[in-house]
């Protein structure tokens, strides 16, 4: 569910980036399952992972 | 919880209320009033059955709620027939609606360690705040009021906190602007009703500012991570979510947050006016004659609502709050002001609400429809106003014409008690120090008489001993 106020991508990245270790660990992963994402996606569509409007 | 009573006069709608679309605000007699939808209804009975609400509505920090009647319902949807409203809330009016840029440091700084106390709060009892806005704090005087009920709503697993951004360009942001700048922060908050963005925060520093507290984290890399991710839309929401972000980090977060503003001082620079009671050309008679007159107008009733315009550290506030239920004390320069606030901090006072505004540059109205938030006088006007050692400033230092000022005080509608320093004052010859020497024609003390007279009843004039400066307690004609 979406909030009223736009709260920001970067803004929330920065949560975990700099919220101790279990952001760090929430960082980690959110990195890992991107770095796997691009790879997968890297062998079809190499452009997918970034949605352009 | 007791019913509320039926509403006394007819409900208008609040213009400022709009952004948050399970909720909308209408003003009627002494009551606000809140319109909910079925979703802001829920995250209400969350709130309502929480020790949150009980607690901060016991300590004044929450603004009295309770569940309006049905004839309230009944009047919003007459007047609003489209909203879909499913239930509403009637809350104390607070009795003089403030804005962030017409607050001292300290007042914008306890505004925020509210806000995250709430957070806090919230966040260990299954709730979270929705948005970090200063505009949802009043005060009670020197105390700050939280009175946006409609923030509330019921967490959701992994979400991260939503209102950070907001709370870094409308609190933190501002606060760091003055505590590492010494720049005021009321221009900027007053020239944009959003405040100020990470990515223009960010080009006011060198990369040497990094080092100091709270700046590599909340204004470095949070521009960085901005533009970085500008094009992302709420894919990132579900992202954290699903990379385990739980709430024990959003509490972390609002501690660290609270441990930095705490720590942030003012740094105003030297002020004109700051050091203006130990240096000021009066004599100890004089004021003691000027205090005897104000007490004595203050005294003849009780009011409702006084200004005291140009109050400095408030010597006259003070008297003005012995006959009136608020006194809006106001000056322009926010050094003074905001030691003003932390007296009155220090003492619980909850009948002098101070304010930092340039009478020659009022609080204007901003945002959508310049309706979002009103005019200084457009709040309520006062019944009575203090004018005291001001008018030279705005004649003389600021070119207004004496005609206007007293038009001004006149269109304020209620009695003024205003002092005029003629032009042999000391401190009107050092105001006109650099001018020509046929500088502001009509300043003078005929001229001032003749314009009061004819907009006013003067009631009593008192010269002082100085023999440069009078006082006139004025009545409207």
């Amino acid at each position: 569910m979406l909030s009223y106020i736009d709260p920001g991508a970067g803004s929330l990245i920065l949560q975990a980036l700099a919220g101790g270790v279990a952001g760090a660990m929430v960082a980690g992963k959110l990195y890992w399952s991107r770095i796997k994402r691009a790879l997968r996606l890297g062998r079809s569509e190499p452009d997918a992972d970034e949605p352009r409007s | 919880m007791v019913e509320a009573s039926r509403t006394q006069t007819s409900l208008v709608l609040e213009p400022g209320s709009f952004r948050d679309w399970d909720g909308r605000v209408f003003l009627g007699g002494d009551r606000v009033y809140r319109a909910l939808s079925d979703l802001g209804l829920a995250d209400w009975d969350a709130l309502a059955a929480s020790d949150l609400f009980e607690q901060f509505t016991a300590s004044g920090e929450l603004v009295a709620t309770e569940p309006a009647g049905e004839d309230v319902l009944d009047d919003i949807r007459r007047l609003d027939p489209g909203g879909g409203w499913a239930g509403a809330l009637s809350h104390e009016r607070l009795p003089f609606v403030s804005y962030p840029y017409e607050w001292t440091f300290s007042m914008l700084q306890d505004a925020a360690l509210l806000q995250l106390r709430l957070v806090s709060a919230a966040l260990a009892e299954g709730l979270m705040v929705k948005d970090a806005t200063p505009y949802n704090v009043q005060w009670r005087g020197s105390q700050p009021v939280f009175v946006d009920v409609g923030s509330f709503e019921r967490a959701r697993e992994g979400e991260p906190w939503v209102g950070y951004r907001q709370f870094c360009m409308l609190f933190l942001y501002p606060l760091l602007l003055e505590a590492y700048r010494g720049v005021a922060f009321q221009p900027w908050l007053r020239g944009s009703v959003d405040g100020i963005s990470p990515t223009d925060f960010r080009a006011l520093f060198t990369r040497r500012d990094a080092f100091r507290r709270g700046m590599l984290r909340h204004v470095f890399l949070h521009a960085s991570l901005e533009r970085r991710y500008a094009d992302r839309g709420s894919d990132v929401r579900g992202d954290l979510e699903k990379a385990g972000f739980d709430r024990k980090i959003v509490a972390a977060s609002v501690e660290s947050a609270a441990a930095l503003v705490r720590r942030l001082r003012p740094r105003p620079g030297a002020s004109t006016w700051s050091e203006y009671d130990q240096t000021c050309s009066y004599l100890d008679a004089e004021t003691a004659a000027k205090e005897e007159l104000v007490r004595r107008v203050v005294g003849q009733r009780h009011r409702r609502l006084t200004w005291d315009l140009g109050c400095n550290e408030g010597r006259f506030s003070r008297i003005a709050a012995e006959g009136s239920d608020l006194v809006i004390a106001v000056d322009s320069d926010r050094a003074v002001v905001d030691r003003l606030y932390v007296a009155l901090r220090n003492e619980a006072s909850t009948s002098i609400l101070p304010l930092v505004v340039d009478l020659a540059d009022p609080s204007p109205a901003i945002g959508w429809d310049n309706a979002e938030r009103s005019t200084l006088t457009a709040r309520g006007l006062p019944e009575l106003s203090l004018c005291l050692a001001l008018v030279h400033h705005l004649s003389v230092s600021r070119n207004v014409p004496l005609r206007e000022v007293v038009r001004w005080l006149r269109d304020l509608g209620g009695e003024v008690v205003v002092e005029l320093p003629d032009r042999s004052d000391p401190m009107v010859q050092r105001l006109l120090l650099g001018k020509r020497a046929d500088a502001h024609p009509d300043y003078s003390r005929e001229t001032f008489e003749q314009e009061l007279r004819s907009r006013f009843e003067v009631v009593e004039s008192l010269e002082l001993a100085s023999g440069t400066r009078t006082l006139y307690h004025a009545v409207p004609r």
